[in-house]
């Protein structure tokens, strides 16, 4: 990794300089919530935002996406991505993103998300945890990798990580608006970042998890829970590594039709419904519980589903709240 | 190849022929040569068909691709799209893309006993396992169990009693099982009455022994029947690896994607598209909800 320091003088300077990378899109509020928005100037950005109500995902899986325009009974390929910059991501926005890639980007690759993908440049930013957060718990609070810079908050500026080609090549670019980093940098970061481990409220012991939830299938928390849940999917379209999609075609006049897919919920009832009316999970209970496993399935090579964003805690409108139920259905073994 | 995944290939309706009132079996040919001579499945795969305007579905194939040239696929019409294929004409282009998923572990099982276990449209996938193993010709004896709601539901109707009459040369054998009755079965029965039986499929299985050291069980059919299947061959004591089944879920991309089919729990998760359809009984142990 490279590191370098941007001053808070430079700050401006540096983030008009993004815009000639493409389109920059950043956190912003509207109201009482956070939201990626295409910003102009740097006033119009919240830099010390909690979370967004739609996590970055919306740029790469489009909540709902023209794929093919059928005319004269063949599909065209409707794909458009342009260079966007997504500025001030969170560590577990990144991860979310990296979950993406992992099932978009596996063979056969998903070429609408690939073009995205590639033509997005990723600035990440140092962030303070809320009562919502549990990255800490899921080892998603750092990002490693999945970025092009990374700014880590200083009383002075920001310590810049360089994490890619590109993120270098910027750095290259608006070579006089950054410094080397001092010793005195270092010991901020650090300071910083040991500030931030301590803030965290909630906490998912992760030892184990995944067995002791596949014992606790017929756990009684599960129906609890599905009963007080409003089964209204709020929680697969704010989640960031969440990406069902339902896929369907739709007559603009009498000889062209499009195909569109948008995002679909694993909440509603037809999701595992198949040809003559058989229902895969036909309860809100098996629909309920099918997210949460879904979610704590741990993939040696990536992890958890899970980036403890707190996304679906804050939006739930019955209130529910991830950690606690993982925690009651593990408890509900003992 | 088109670079899209999602894209699917022209193929025209060369046949259509009914099976019964509710299925028709089509036959299709690609009609770019190069996409036709690139498309090589094995038996248990899938191919979503595309209709253009209305939609995709996922279908399996019931041809073996040991007889080049063509596909087939015996669609039940079941819901909105199924019914508008059933409408199309012989000489229509449909779009086509797979095949999909793992398929039977053909070349695993060379020189074994094979077991067909097939209830109702289940037949469909096994047909294509059925022509493979007899025109290989690589596989010792090869079973067909195959039960229906009567004898009007049977599918291929002519190649199975062809097969009765006449595959006891191949090693093969073929036994019937129905739950109505209906004169065309009482005279079915009085011509194989060792064959064909009142019952279910599991009733097939009275009286039969199999060398469980080299037999291989290939299961499809509606979601109830696996487990009384299953019951039957851990009876006779085949392992838990050698009994395949294929499943249906909601296959909306084939590819992986979209989510729909993913079955399991935290400490195991798969795609039925993508890790299936075909798979073991030991996996239906790890991996919950898979049957």
């Amino acid at each position: 990794m490279r590191y370098v320091k941007l001053s808070i003088e430079n700050f401006s300077s540096f983030f008009n300089s993004l815009r000639n990378w493409g389109k920059v899109y950043a956190p912003t509020k509207r109201g009482s919530i956070y939201t990626f928005q295409e910003v102009h100037d740097q006033e119009e950005i919240e830099l010390n935002y909690t979370r967004t109500m739609l996590p970055p995902k919306k740029f790469f899986v489009r909540p709902r996406e023209k794929m093919f325009q059928l005319k004269n009974g063949h599909w065209e390929n409707r794909s458009n991505a342009e260079p966007i910059v997504l500025f001030g991501l969170h560590s577990c926005d990144i991860h979310g993103l990296k979950i993406l890639d992992k099932v978009y980007l596996e063979e056969p690759i998903d070429p609408y998300y690939k073009a995205r993908r590639e033509k997005a440049l990723i600035i990440g930013i140092s962030c303070m945890p809320d009562e919502y957060c549990f990255c800490k718990s899921l080892g998603t609070r750092f990002a490693m990798d999945g970025f092009d810079l990374f700014l880590h908050e200083l009383p002075d500026g920001w310590l810049v990580r360089v994490g890619s080609v590109r993120g270098h090549e910027i750095a290259w670019a608006n070579e006089d608006l950054f410094e080397e980093v001092t010793d005195e940098d270092l010991r901020n970061f650090k300071e910083f970042e040991e500030k931030r481990s301590k803030s965290f409220k909630k906490e998912l012991p992760g030892e184990g998890l995944a067995d002791m939830l596949d014992l606790a299938y017929n756990s009684p928390v599960w129906k609890k829970y599905a009963e007080i849940c409003l089964a209204c999917g709020n929680c697969n379209m704010v989640c960031p590594t969440c990406r069902c999609y339902e896929v369907c075609d739709r007559w603009i006049n009498s000889y062209e039709s499009v195909r569109e897919r948008r995002y679909d919920s694993c909440f509603m009832e037809n999701h595992g419904l198949v040809a003559g009316g058989h229902n895969f999970r036909p309860t809100r209970l098996d629909r309920f519980r099918h997210r949460y496993y879904c979610k704590s399935y741990f993939d040696p090579s990536s992890g958890y589903n899970c980036v403890g964003c707190g996304r679906c805690d804050e939006f739930c409108p019955a209130k529910i709240e991830h950690v606690k139920v993982l925690e009651e259905v593990r408890g509900s073994l003992r | 190849m088109s670079e899209n995944p999602h894209q699917s290939y022209d193929a025209r309706i060369l046949e259509m022929k009914d099976l019964t009132p509710r299925e028709k079996l089509f036959t299709l040919r690609f009609l770019d040569p190069e996409v036709g001579e690139h498309f090589t499945f094995r038996p248990g795969q899938f191919v979503i068909v595309d209709m253009r305007g209305f939609g995709e579905f996922p279908i399996s194939l019931c041809s073996s691709p040991t007889r080049k040239g063509y596909i087939q696929l015996c669609i039940r019409k079941a819901g909105r799209m199924t019914k508008f294929i059933h409408k199309m004409k012989e000489g229509e282009i449909v779009g086509i893309r797979g095949p999909y998923g793992n398929g039977f572990p053909m070349e695993e099982m060379e020189g074994s006993n094979l077991i067909l276990v097939a209830g109702g449209l289940g037949m469909a996938p096994l047909r294509s396992v059925l022509w493979y193993a007899l025109d290989t010709a690589k596989y010792e004896d090869v079973w067909l169990f195959y039960g229906t709601k009567a004898y009007e539901d049977i599918l291929f109707r002519d190649e199975i009693v062809h097969l009765m009459k006449h595959g006891k040369a191949m090693g093969c054998k073929v036994k019937l099982a129905y739950e109505v009755e209906s004169p065309s079965c009482v005279y079915l029965e009085r011509g194989f009455s060792d064959r064909v039986c009142k019952g279910v499929v599991t009733d097939l299985f009275r009286g039969e022994i199999f060398d469980v050291e080299n037999t291989y069980a290939l299961i499809c059919g509606p979601p109830v029947m696996y487990r009384f299947v299953i019951r039957e061959l851990l009876d006779r004591k085949l392992s838990p690896g050698r009994i395949y089944m294929t499943l249906e879920r909601r296959m909306r991309c084939g590819i992986g994607k979209c989510g729909h089919c993913i079955v399991g729990t935290s400490t195991s998760i798969k795609y039925v598209c993508k890790d299936g359809p075909v798979f073991t009984y030991w996996d239906a142990l790890s991996t919950r909800g898979l049957i």
